[in-house]
């Protein structure tokens, strides 16, 4: 590897917009395409710290900076567009979290990266809107806490309460959201409200090893831990009037419940087991890689088809997953407020995927082209009138929801025709790691943390009191800053921003 | 087959014309140039005319070839086809003025005519023409505030579709339950998606948007019943707090 100097990367990156950067060819080797990231001044200040101190290390010890990781997925075969850098990028494995890259799919040499889904394999946040006022929650804020904490288990180890066995799981797997429809769990218009209609089809739970199965099992309607969450919230700001009204969000005020989960144990055997596979397919097809842990098999190949497959049933699941969640969210307000989830109007607003790979049809130069979209910590923001998002926000444009962290805002956006053209129809997911867990954990105390949190007067309930410095809003960048860089470069627009009165965490 | 055209050129058995019939099929030829085409003289058409000399295919051959027919005798239907066509062109040709008065309109007025006293309801035997029923389809769409549009058939049935969308008793029943709900959605502040250049047609490819949409809701609600309907056989949705752990 070439070590250069912090003066000689900035040659290869050029300023097109104000929020706006392009890493030109020759940043990283054999780069196929460009890349493209999305910041304002004090998230740029800190993708270009990052890169600094990368070079100053010389390359040795640490990890690799978001802007090179961006740039080795360009160098991924049969990418094509741009490889991009949302504005809440920072580094994961392989893949930076907040990087989307689309390939090819009738150039028999792309290739598909289980680095480009992550391991929490359809991660995703859903909003349930209801028709209470703040007013209404206030005094009864604590115990509803402590209901929804009953209801959904929480922490690493955590068991859910509603009862699976093998066969349930293997159905689940198969039809996703279908599943919960079929036993009950949910309304027939939580399936309309959610991307995919919450089941992707091409998912074979043959492809999941039973190592994964295992996992999984007893872990279904638990939230797990990390940045996971549920969290009553209040709406505290509009933005556009129309599409919020759209989302049935009328007034400032009302409370919302957002659930913030992924798939679980499940999930991540899938993503470990075809890395196994991967790296042995790669010496087999001669596929390079400028990074190790970028992993990847030609989309054709039996290996390849089969981590789609798999990875489409962690998918199922993972809605599965949330959707059990919505429905003992759902029974825990319907008991504090002696009524039915029905008359508090607890519709689910939308439910979006931030870590999935999917076959979509998208223009480029002109051309439909038929691609495989990896979002990694990115969001799926169709513009208005795509055939694929829900009749309801056809002419809003696809609501795109973003959690924020614990005792921050979280925002509702919605996709626009430019971040179609510019980034695929992609944008931000939430704030971003700014810390490592690592530092997070040496530079915070927990206590204040929580103290923090108690100031505010959000409610906290949390497994592992001990671990949440590394999920402080400290650690993390600030999803104001991320947000208002998509909204500011058009890739998506703000609707209306909601902040936390209580929080469930792992 | 050409029953219409046999029909309008005023042939005598319009209804059992066969071109398979080969005598039917020569004389239909014979009389097409006599009364119609009259390309040939007189005294010309004697070879025409003798339809059951062995050298008539022959004859129809040159006849085709003076006509520059582009089809082969033996291609039966085409040629008759072709003749017909070409003797309604003539025939039209010669009596210019007086097809050019005749219109859907005044044709509909002349075949409705005479059948009344057919059905026992009124309004079967209305006269749509009628200039008071006309003025009454005005009014109303003044009343209602439709637009116009030249055909006053097209008008009522605007007026019909609002009736029952909007003024019907199940219509205004729904409206009262939805007040508050229904957002009205200015035409300039949406998004059309893409842009055809044209104002007038942008703004009529907003509507037809819209009245998609429409389409679809109603779509997705059918389905969403659907789905509630299954749900009501199979759903069965349990929970067990025993089963519960929370984590560290």
């Amino acid at each position: 590897m070439v070590v250069r100097t912090y003066q000689e990367e900035l040659s290869y990156l050029e300023k097109m917009t104000p929020n706006c950067w392009r890493i030109k060819k020759g940043f990283v080797p054999n780069m196929n395409v460009e890349g493209i990231f999305y910041v304002n001044d004090s998230l740029e200040r800190l993708m270009f710290d990052e890169l600094k101190q990368s070079c100053r290390s010389q390359g040795y010890g640490g990890f690799l900076p978001g802007m090179k990781q961006i740039g080795n997925v360009a160098a991924l075969p049969g990418i094509v567009g741009k490889s991009i850098g949302l504005p809440d990028v920072h580094s994961g494995y392989g893949f930076a979290i907040g990087n989307m890259a689309a390939f090819d799919m009738s150039d028999p040499k792309s290739v598909v990266s289980p680095g480009g889904v992550g391991f929490d394999i359809n991660c995703g946040v859903r909003l349930l809107r209801t028709n209470l006022t703040q007013k209404d929650v206030q005094p009864l804020k604590e115990q509803l806490a402590q209901c929804l904490f009953d209801h959904i288990p929480v922490g690493v180890g955590s068991k859910g309460i509603i009862p699976m066995n093998a066969k349930d799981l293997e159905e689940a797997l198969e039809m996703g959201m279908d599943w919960s429809l079929r036993e009950g769990y949910i309304w027939a218009e939580d399936k309309e409200h959610c991307e995919e209609y919450g089941r992707m089809l091409q998912a074979d739970p043959s492809k999941v090893s039973g190592r994964a199965k295992k996992r999984g099992l007893p872990q279904l309607g638990t939230l797990g831990a990390g940045n996971h969450y549920a969290e009553i919230q209040v709406v505290d700001e509009i933005y556009n009037d129309f599409a919020a009204k759209k989302m049935g969000i009328d007034f400032k005020g009302q409370v919302c419940v957002m659930i913030h989960c992924g798939s679980r144990g499940l999930g991540h055997q899938v993503a470990t087991d075809s890395l196994v596979v991967m790296e042995k397919v790669m010496k087999r097809d001669n596929i390079d890689t400028n990074d190790r842990q970028l992993a990847c098999a030609r989309i054709n190949s039996q290996e390849g088809q089969d981590y789609l497959k798999g990875m489409a049933s962690a998918a199922n699941y993972a809605w599965v997953n949330r959707s059990s969640m919505t429905f003992l969210a759902r029974q825990a307000f319907a008991k504090m407020f002696n009524t039915t989830p029905d008359d508090l109007d607890m519709h689910v607003i939308y439910d979006v995927s931030h870590n999935i790979a999917k076959v979509e049809e998208h223009f480029l130069d002109g051309k439909q082209k038929t691609l495989l979209i990896h979002r990694k910590g990115s969001t799926r923001a169709f513009p208005p009138h795509h055939p694929l998002i829900p009749v309801d926000y056809q002419l809003t444009g696809q609501p795109v929801l973003i959690g924020g962290t614990m005792g921050t805002c979280s925002y509702v956006l919605t996709g626009t025709e430019q971040g179609m053209m510019e980034t695929f129809g992609t944008t931000c997911h939430g704030a971003g790691r700014a810390l490592s867990r690592a530092k997070s954990r040496r530079n915070l105390d927990f206590q204040d943390v929580l103290n923090a949190l108690e100031q505010q007067g959000i409610s906290i309930r949390v497994a592992s009191p001990k671990l949440v410095m590394e999920e402080a809003p400290e650690s993390y960048k600030n999803v104001t800053d991320v947000v208002d860089t998509c909204h500011a470069a058009g890739i998506s627009r703000k609707t209306f921003r909601l902040k936390p009165i209580a929080v469930i965490k792992g | 087959m050409f029953r219409r055209k046999l029909l309008a050129l005023g042939y005598p058995q319009p209804d059992s014309f066969n071109t398979q019939d080969e005598n039917q099929f020569r004389s239909i030829i014979v009389w097409l140039e006599d009364q119609k085409i009259r390309h040939y003289k007189i005294e010309e058409r004697a070879s025409l005319r003798s339809i059951s000399s062995p050298d008539w295919v022959k004859a129809l051959h040159s006849y085709l070839m003076d006509l520059e027919c582009p089809y082969q005798q033996s291609e039966k239907n085409c040629v008759i086809e072709w003749l017909l066509a070409y003797a309604v062109r003539l025939e039209y040709g010669d009596n210019v003025d007086k097809y050019k008065g005749v219109t859907a309109e005044t044709l509909t007025q002349a075949v409705t005519k005479p059948a009344p006293g057919v059905s026992s309801n009124p309004l079967d035997n209305l006269n749509f023409d009628d200039p008071d029923f006309k003025a009454g389809i005005a009014s109303l769409s003044v009343l209602l505030q439709i637009p116009p549009h030249q055909d006053h058939v097209e008008m009522l049935k605007a007026i019909c579709l609002l009736v029952k969308n909007k003024l019907s008793k199940e219509a205004i029943e729904q409206v009262s339950k939805d007040t508050g709900k229904v957002e009205h959605i200015a035409l300039d502040q949406m998004e059309l998606g893409f842009d055809t250049g044209d104002y007038i047609i942008n703004e009529a490819a907003k509507v037809l948007r819209l009245i998609h949409l429409h389409d679809l809701r109603e779509l997705q609600t059918t389905i969403n019943q659907a789905i509630v309907g299954v749900q009501n056989v199979t759903a069965n949705p349990k929970t067990d707090s025993r089963l519960g752990k929370v984590g560290r």
